[in-house]
């Protein structure tokens, strides 16, 4: 993190988009897993919150 | 940034889903357990077995799931593990909404806080709940409805195209980029929702509404909630350094 004083603007916007991009795909990861996975299980244990939160269930 | 991110968007789906399970097992999950009563069985599954304790199996039983007739999937106790697991997929949920959140404002070129969380989350409320209902409303256990995959690409498709067009018409805000916004927001809704199948619905039609309307207001709540947690987080978690700054 020492960089971030003296580094230009294009470290720190790689920097940015790099955890804007890893935290995106770990954000839809866990998204699907809650509200659209097929895995019975995992949809058995979902289910209120996805009706409630108007994810297309069943 | 990336940790701080994390830890943010962590703390932001913690302090959401607290309020919204609270909401869900308040507003909405007794009317899905009371529509439940509504669902018919399977065929094949007798009609005694009806008020045992599986529920959630016998509600998509025949429609999109394979019938769990050689062996029976899990699924959470009704009571207090059903209510854990409704609030362990609220917190499942509310932290992937938040990493998202914080991922296009971060793309945005914006500081989180209280302030970009809340407009940033609203227009989130309305991309992945507002448009997508408006469609495809909320509906409990028992409706009828058409086939689970083209209602889920529906709702993905809608979701992203109002998520850009409300990029495009807030962040971006040239003629052209407003129309082209415009176009991805109504374009959806013009195509239409894949439509229910012509059946009647034993739920009753007050109970439906009342599902409706609470949903939407728990996805406000809870999308402003992500909003507030992620813009307080990110500021809470910033480095000692740049606070002294601040």
């Amino acid at each position: 993190m020492t960089t971030t004083t003296l580094a230009p603007v294009a470290v720190r916007s790689n920097e940015r988009l790099m955890a804007a991009a890893l935290a995106a795909f770990l954000g839809l990861g866990l998204v699907f897993m809650a509200g659209f996975s097929p895995a019975i299980a995992l949809h058995n244990a979902a289910h209120d919150f996805r009706h409630a939160q108007n994810f297309p269930c069943h | 940034m990336i940790l701080r991110l994390l830890s943010a968007a962590l703390a932001a789906g913690f302090l959401a889903a607290i309020v919204a399970t609270g909401l869900e097992l308040a507003l909405t999950s007794p009317l899905i357990v009371a529509a439940e009563r509504y669902e018919t069985p399977a065929p094949g599954q007798a009609a005694q077995a009806l008020p045992q304790a599986l529920p959630i199996v016998l509600a998509h039983a025949g429609h999109d799931h394979p019938t769990p007739e050689a062996a029976p999937e899990w699924q959470p106790a009704p009571g207090f593990q059903r209510m854990a697991f409704t609030g362990l997929a609220t917190l499942v949920g509310g932290v992937g909404w938040a990493l998202i959140l914080g991922a296009v404002l971060l793309a945005c070129g914006r500081e989180p806080t209280l302030q970009t969380g809340v407009a940033f989350a609203l227009a989130g409320f309305a991309s992945v709940a507002l448009a997508p209902a408006l469609g495809l409303p909320p509906e409990l256990p028992g409706q009828e409805a058409a086939p689970l995959l083209t209602r889920q690409v529906w709702w993905t498709m809608t979701a992203a195209a109002t998520g850009m067009g409300l990029y495009l018409i807030a962040v971006r805000r040239s003629f052209i980029a407003i129309l082209g916004g415009l176009v991805l927001i109504v374009a959806p809704h013009v195509v239409g929702a894949p439509p229910p199948p012509d059946a009647t619905s034993a739920v009753p039609a007050a109970l439906a509404a009342q599902f409706a309307a609470r949903s939407l207001a728990i996805g406000a709540v809870f999308w402003t909630m992500i909003g507030l947690g992620l813009g307080w987080a990110w500021q809470a978690f910033a480095p000692a350094r740049n606070r002294a700054h601040a």
